[in-house]
């Protein structure tokens, strides 16, 4: 009897040892970047292009990456909702029910998501030598596309699959086809879910280096048209960390803080909304 | 039975996978009356009212035969327009749905879809639909409001005013009043009684009080078979099937 | 009218199958595209020989993978070693003994862990893990590493492998009814035991597909890795040597691979080398994931 409760208490503070250690190390990550960051973070980091020698720790700012890696993310993103909404809308609303296709598709899609972001950087290189693309911006948007389309499709189709059927056949009973109802009626129903997929995307968008790392190219400008290099966030801290001088090194704390803060925002947005724009819909 | 039935159904035969839900069914609903499907829970009184405005096939895996017509016209024929059956008919389900938007919305969703825009002839349908389903005095104030603030009875009435504004024929209840209080109920049996020189109403429901207060005419269902079908007063007073009996008087449930 | 809504409800239905009969066609594209990228190199020698070589000197034209693959497989075997007892524990406290409380508070902070982008995660391994290693660990094992390792690497994968795992296992628990706790509860075991011998054990399968579907992530990870694991182009002997697992090696050279014959194709060649593995890892996890959960579709 003595050593089941033994047996009980001992796994039960193992079990809350490693829940206090995994949610501590997330504070230590944040708080490492915040004293690092925070020093070398001015107002001219964020509100300026780098001027010349910039990474040999000249005068200058990162708010080309910024504006490139939003570009980039929020193109991408925009893609993906006008394909991945589609998509969704299709396998619940249009396509027959649990038919081998839509099953198919599901599936396909949870492995797509799995896929390294690397994979999909070389794939998007291939894909711009067949097109006759060069490194551009346009080149990053499509490698990213690829890449936020699983993620953005899987978590949509979460939400729309729990629209109730009622929902559904009240708007059919009224006399709309599959398309009203869905534009209308589901899209409004789901629009919470749909923004929280939305903004995951878009934080991925924004983070991920290794998918632009052969697409997007890198330059000191912010890119004033599609097939023009953008540089990116985090190819920017990359660079900054891979030089030999200590005060571009910093730098790249303080473009590291910047990207935290950004995905910290786009977390907690998401976390706010998920309570809004339920204002109609039905329980 | 009324010489000219408004839905007519023949020899209609449902099955969800193999299991068959509906059994040879030919049976006429006569216009302008109140006609309920009575029967116990899973006998396919929904099914059978389902069938009648092809909610049915929305389904996984439902195979149907035989014909439903509507006006004299199969509804299953072909290239017959699936929304044109709809608007025919309108639906109140169980648990009111009101569709994710404003009240005024809600009301203006089918006029919307038949192509009227204009702001003017909007209001107007929304306001007497909603008179017409006796809302109007509680929501006139708050027509942006959300459907999903109103409470279920009031939900209710909206559904039926949003049915009302596509201008059917026909009003088909699938137990309506089952998540109401009982001062909602009567309010939508009132309706009902109204609206019935207008439309015909088909309700499905297992309370036989309600079926006694309100129907002309009575189908009774059992395991997907129409026992008995013919005016109330006949079924109530002089069933002429043992069953019939047996369920009206409480033997079988 | 009502013609016109039905022609656009049918053209409507057919466009959005297509982009969904397309979507299904991307994975496939994706092999083709490599495939036909790394054909020059896999022309050049056979496929196992090139996995099985250790030379890697691409201005002689000599590509052997193995240092990349024996880097990837140290560094992610290291990673599962670190991460899968804490996210175990983890999961089951979060799901079976954390009240609700507890485990909506602990939520935003997975999320956050999930969310965070791995070039952070980096930069935290160069800044806190490599100098642990360097001062404190390797010198107590009685060696001397510069800290950029594979064991960074593991540290850093493990952290980020750590939401993926722990979010599937708390979703496969969820699955298992509470009568079966129930009945083990009312024979008189303790939760514990309960835990351990009825609920662990019906969720077995389930705890595997998240820990192959966390491999499967690690392995494929590129940025953070690339920026602790010390990328030293040589089999390691133990993990306080360098690494250079594949990602790495993909990411590292695509400035010159066009500029030196074969380059290019053998870069390919990883990257599908690294998609075959992982998607089948994937796939094995789904299928059982979707037996688990057992939903319809």
């Amino acid at each position: 009897m003595n050593k089941r409760i033994l047996e009980e208490t001992v796994m039960r503070t193992l079990m809350k040892l490693s829940t206090l250690l995994i949610l501590s190390v997330l504070v230590i990550i944040l708080i490492t970047i915040l004293v690092k960051g925070l020093p070398a973070l001015d107002l001219a980091m964020i509100t300026q292009s780098p001027k010349g020698g910039f990474y040999l720790g000249k005068e200058g700012g990162i708010l080309n990456a910024i504006i490139g890696s939003l570009y980039l993310a929020g193109g991408s993103t925009l893609i993906a909702v006008c394909l991945g909404l589609p998509i969704v809308l299709y396998l619940n609303i249009f396509a027959r029910p649990c038919s081998r296709l839509v099953r198919f598709i599901r599936f396909s899609l949870d492995v797509l998501w799995g896929i390294p972001s690397i994979v999909y950087g070389a794939f998007g290189f291939t894909l711009m030598l067949f097109l006759g693309l060069r490194a551009s911006l346009l080149g990053g948007i499509i490698a990213v596309t690829f890449l936020i389309l699983p993620i953005m499709c899987r978590t949509m189709d979460e939400v729309i699959r729990m629209v109730p059927r009622e929902l559904l056949h009240a708007s059919y009973a009224l006399g709309a086809t599959r398309f009203e109802t869905a534009f209308t009626v589901v899209v409004r129903q789901a629009l919470p879910g749909i923004m929280t997929a939305v903004l995951l995307s878009l934080g991925r968008g924004i983070g991920d280096a290794a998918s632009v790392l052969f697409t997007a190219g890198f330059t000191d400008h912010i890119p004033d048209s599609l097939l023009r290099p953008a540089a990116t966030l985090p190819l920017v801290i990359f660079f900054q960390l891979s030089t030999p001088f200590p005060e571009v090194q910093n730098r790249a704390y303080a473009s590291a803080l910047v990207l935290t803060v950004i995905i910290l925002a786009i977390c907690l947005t998401s976390r706010a909304l998920t309570g809004r724009y339920t204002k109609h819909t039905i329980k | 039975m009324t010489t000219n039935p408004h839905i007519r159904a023949d020899r209609l035969n449902v099955y969800y996978g193999r299991e068959q839900a509906l059994k040879n069914i030919s049976i006429g609903i006569p216009a302008n009356r109140i006609t309920a499907i009575i029967g116990p829970s899973g006998c396919g009184k929904s099914t059978l009212l389902k069938s009648f405005n092809r909610l049915l096939e929305t389904n996984e895996q439902v195979t149907i035969s035989g014909s439903v017509s509507v006006d004299g016209e199969n509804i299953y024929g072909q290239g017959v327009e699936v929304t044109a059956v709809r608007k025919k008919m309108g639906l109140l389900s169980q648990r009111p749905y009101p569709l994710p938007m404003s009240i005024y919305d809600n009301v203006a969703f089918g006029p919307r879809l038949y192509g009227i825009k204009k702001k003017q002839a909007l209001d107007e349908l929304v306001e007497r639909h909603l008179k017409q389903s006796s809302l109007w005095q509680e929501v006139h104030h708050r027509l942006n409001d959300p459907a999903s603030s109103l409470s279920i009875g009031q939900q209710q009435r909206l559904c039926l005013a949003r049915g009302l504004a596509v201008e059917p024929e026909i009003i088909l209840g699938d137990e309506p009043t089952s998540a109401l209080d009982p001062a909602s109920s009567q309010r939508i049996e009132q309706r009902f009684l109204e609206l019935k020189n207008d439309y015909t109403i088909i309700i499905v429901t297992h309370i036989l009080r309600q079926a006694r207060r309100l129907a002309d005419y009575i189908i009774f269902l059992y395991m997907g078979e129409v026992i008995e079908a013919g005016p109330a007063r006949e079924i109530f007073e002089h069933p002429k099937e043992k069953m019939t009996r047996e369920y009206i008087n409480g033997t079988i449930s | 009218m009502n013609r016109l809504r039905t022609v656009r409800d049918t053209i409507a239905s057919r466009g959005m199958a297509l982009i969904t009969v397309a979507s299904g066609g991307v994975l496939f594209l994706i092999i083709l595209g490599l495939f036909l990228k790394s054909r020059p190199i896999l022309a050049s020698g056979s496929f196992f020989g090139l996995m099985a070589s250790s030379n890697w000197h691409p201005l002689k034209g000599e590509f052997g993978f193995l240092p990349f693959i024996a880097g990837t497989l140290w560094t992610t075997g290291t990673a599962l070693i670190i991460a899968v007892p804490p996210c175990i524990l983890t999961a089951i406290y979060l799901s079976e003994y954390a009240s609700k409380r507890m485990r909506q508070a602990a939520a935003p902070f997975i999320d956050l862990l999930a969310g965070l982008p791995s070039v952070i995660y980096g930069i935290w391994g160069v800044l806190a893990v490599v100098p642990l290693i360097k001062n404190h660990i390797a010198p107590a094992c009685g060696v001397s590493s510069s800290g950029y390792s594979i064991l960074a690497g593991g540290i850093v994968l493990a952290i980020m492998i750590v939401p993926v795992i722990i979010h599937v296992i708390h979703e496969v628990l969820r699955t298992i009814p509470v009568e079966l706790r129930e009945a083990s509860l009312a024979l008189g075991a303790s939760k514990w035991q309960t835990v351990r011998q009825v609920v662990l054990r019906k969720a077995l399968p389930g705890v595997i597909a998240a820990v192959v579907l966390g491999l499967s992530r690690a392995f494929g990870e590129t940025m953070a890795v690339l920026m602790v694991a010390g990328n030293v182009a040589r089999v390691p002997g133990s993990i306080f040597d360098p690494a250079y697992p594949l990602p790495a090696l993909i990411a590292n050279n695509y400035g010159e691979m066009l500029s030196v014959p074969l380059y290019d194709s053998a870069l390919m060649l990883a990257s599908l080398v690294l998609l075959i593995i992982v998607v089948i890892f994937n796939i094995f996890s789904r299928l059982i994931l979707k037996t688990v959960e057992r939903r319809v579709c």
